[in-house]
């Protein structure tokens, strides 16, 4: 039986040139390459924003410490100016006198049911943990949205 | 046989490559390489986390008002981080001159051989103000700022210098309400806690609960530091303003009479409230060491609360008020008075000798008659007397928000110190002692219908940013509404026929004097504790107060020395207290 000449020169024919296969494993390396600087990149960039986030994150919350000590030291300083001989001082000064018990002329205002004392937290009754201060749109899912802006979206509600 | 030419080129190539082969190949190394690991490990150990103390605010104390009384100042601790010094004479010189610190002691500290993990840093000076922490840091900067110096001169430089902030306990008011307050020994900042008054018995609601915490000082670990909640903040009942005259006034009282110490208390008789508590000897609390110079031994912080006394003839109101109430005796009872009254065996005379023949019970609470006051107990008899007593509390701690409160303890028949005397000499207030805080407050059932109050100096507190409101508490009708209404007016007539010192004009007042022999080894001191209590206005008490002066030498007489206090007392108060003259108020019904 007789060989068919052209198999070989089929094959040839199809084989590729050897500088073609190099192009082609360089070409696959690069991309290798590039996908792993790529991917590098990525963990490099978003490394690099956490730790900027962390550091802010640390340093609000220094900072937090901060104002809530410069908060009590100002109430504090606000206390000295305002104690009860500084304000008789300045009072003086500004030539005030005290009203002594035959000065005092007692009038009757309808309604007044004369000094109240101070209320400086909110009281117990105050129910403010069920007032959600947080807008819906920051707390619904994916779904919910979807739902919302499409599916209900023509029916009118009674 | 010819060898292959090897270019430049590639030796070049091949070692550039395997320097860049080498980086993933020490990555890789240090990532796996057990002694690298654990070089990392203990890396990362030591300088990824730190412990942290959260120590929460300690809580504020206003007055009713909502005047600041005790709140928390910013102050810094100074320290030297030894491996960072640059110049140590320059911190030596610049810590003496803005702070005043010894330049010897500081220079040999910033000297200091820097020892890992045993000498790092020393604290130098704390509760440094903000104004020098300030200049420390100018200068500081200023140093860095300056060019690099030349071969062989040294920059000055405050590098190795650090502070960090804190705080520390403050009163605006100093002396103001400071035997009510107590004081918190801030510069002991590892026991700080609060100690008498308030400050001492609210403590650990004030402090708050100290936080240990975990926190990551690496970056990229860091999490949320958990918000600490400050202490409890406290409103007290006192009236600055109040306060503030009432110690005014028994500062001048002490001072007019020589006394050895007087105290005023101001109560609301409905609900218990103290208004005002003014006592001396009084400190600036912001001086808290100075307690040993202020308050010698056995001298209690507050008097009000913490000495005991006889009181003397105000303790008849509780004697007249029990024998009312069970019907021994009514104001139209009369007593004759031959100027003695035999009890176990002894005679009793008035405090003055005097003889009062015949007297109703107005009369007798008038003139204060001892002996009078004696057939009275006499007539309900020990039982009853002392049960009565014991209904008052008398004996007892009345239980007040404060700390260092005393009591002494009532001899009741049975008890191997309780003599048949006793129930005459106790009628009138001598061989029975009570603090000023138990006196008034059973008084003050007199002045409430029968009912008696827990004095108190909480009016309400803040948690978690909540108001929560202090509800007053009775605690018992010692005497019926009728028999407290009939005793006051009882007592408001006697004052106005004796034209007592404490009358105030326009407002009807019920009240007693009072003037106790003080014992003294086996006999008696010449000085007395004169006192007075009273209330008003006497159809609808607002204010029941008790002035207290302790041996006084101008006078030894309540009624000459302590009257005229609370009369004066009661002169302020009804104008700080929207008091209109009774004329006026009764209009308004």
């Amino acid at each position: 039986m007789m060989k068919n000449p052209m198999a070989k020169n089929l094959i040839q024919a199809y084989r590729q040139a050897p500088w073609r296969t190099q192009i082609q494993w360089i070409g696959l390396f690069l991309l290798g390459l590039v996908g792993i600087v790529l991917m590098t990149g990525l963990w490099l960039s978003i490394t690099a924003q956490a730790t900027a986030a962390g550091v802010e994150i640390q340093n609000l919350e220094y900072e937090r410490e901060d104002i809530q000590r410069k908060i009590a030291d100002l109430k504090t300083q606000y206390a000295y100016l305002t104690s009860a001989a500084v304000m008789e001082e300045r009072a003086a000064a500004l030539g005030y006198i005290r009203a002594d018990m035959k000065q005092a002329v007692y009038v009757i205002v309808p309604g007044y049911t004369g000094r109240q004392p101070e209320i400086l937290a909110l009281p117990i009754t105050f129910e403010a943990d069920k007032v959600d201060i947080i807008k819906p749109v920051y707390t619904q899912s994916l779904w919910d949205i979807l739902f919302r802006t499409q599916f209900r979206q023509g029916i009118v509600l009674p | 046989m010819k060898l292959p030419t090897i270019s430049r080129l590639t030796i070049v190539s091949v070692a550039l490559t395997l320097m860049g082969a080498l980086i993933p190949v020490q990555m890789v190394r240090i990532q796996t390489n057990i002694d690298a690991r654990k070089n990392t490990q203990e890396y990362e150990d030591t300088y990824s986390y730190e412990e942290r103390v959260l120590m929460p605010e300690r809580g504020n104390i206003y007055d009713r008002w909502g005047n600041l009384l005790a709140g928390n100042r910013e102050v810094y601790e100074i320290g030297i981080a030894l491996n960072e010094v640059e110049s140590p004479e320059t911190i030596a010189r610049d810590l003496a001159a803005v702070l005043g610190t010894d330049y010897a002691g500081v220079l040999e500290i910033a000297r200091t051989t820097f020892v890992k993990g045993q000498i790092e840093q020393i604290t130098v000076v704390d509760f440094v103000d903000q104004v020098s922490v300030a200049k420390l840091a100018e200068l500081k900067k200023q140093y860095s700022e300056l060019p690099p110096p030349r071969r062989g001169q040294t920059n000055p430089s405050l590098a190795g210098l650090h502070w960090s902030a804190h705080l520390h306990r403050s009163y605006p008011e100093n002396e103001l309400g400071a035997n009510v307050i107590g004081f918190v020994p801030y510069l002991n900042r590892m026991n700080n806690s609060g100690l008498y008054g308030v400050e001492e018995y609210y403590d650990e609601r004030m402090a708050g609960s100290p936080l240990t915490v975990t926190v990551a000082v690496n970056p990229t670990r860091v999490e949320e530091i958990p918000n600490i909640e400050p202490g409890d903040s406290l409103i007290l009942t006192l009236d600055r303003e109040i306060q503030s005259k009432m110690e005014t006034i028994i500062d001048q009282a002490v001072s007019d009479t020589g006394a050895d110490s007087g105290t005023i208390i101001v109560m609301n008789p409905e609900t218990g409230e103290i208004l005002a508590m003014a006592t001396t000897p009084r400190m600036n609390i912001n001086e808290y060491w100075r307690y040993d110079e202020v308050f010698p031994a056995n001298t209690a912080f507050n008097r009000a609360i913490g000495q005991i006394l006889e009181p003397g003839s105000t303790f008849k109101v509780l004697t007249m008020a029990a024998a009312l109430d069970m019907g021994a005796v009514v104001p139209s009872t009369t007593y004759y008075d031959d100027g003695w009254e035999e009890v176990g065996g002894i005679n009793l005379h008035n405090w003055d000798n005097t003889i009062w023949y015949d007297q109703d019970m107005t009369g007798c609470m008038r003139h204060s008659v001892n002996t009078c006051l004696v057939w009275v107990a006499k007539q309900m008899g020990p039982t009853n007397f002392y049960d009565y007593m014991q209904r008052f509390g008398i004996g007892h701690r009345t239980n007040i928000d404060l700390a260092g409160e005393e009591s002494f303890p009532l001899s009741l028949p049975g008890d191997p110190d309780w003599y048949q005397v006793n129930l005459g000499t106790n009628a009138f207030g001598q061989g029975v002692a009570v603090t000023p805080i138990r006196l008034i407050a059973s008084v003050a059932a007199v002045a409430n219908d029968g009912t008696m109050m827990t004095p108190h100096v909480l009016r309400a507190y803040i948690h978690d940013g909540r108001q929560y409101d202090i509800e007053p508490m009775p605690v018992g009708s010692p005497i019926s509404a009728e028999t407290a209404r009939i005793l006051s007016e009882m007592l408001a007539v006697s004052l106005e026929e004796e034209a007592s010192a404490a009358l105030v004009e326009g407002y009807r007042i019920s009240g007693k004097t009072g003037t106790a022999d003080i014992a003294e080894g086996e006999g008696w001191s010449d000085y007395t504790n004169a006192s007075f209590i009273g209330w008003g206005p006497t159809d609808d008490p607002k204010f029941i107060v008790y002035v207290w002066l302790e041996k006084p030498k101008t006078d030894r007489w309540g009624s000459v020395v302590a009257a005229p206090v609370f009369q004066q007392a009661v002169e302020q108060l009804v104008v700080l207290l929207d008091l209109p003259p009774d004329s006026v108020r009764l209009q308004l019904k």
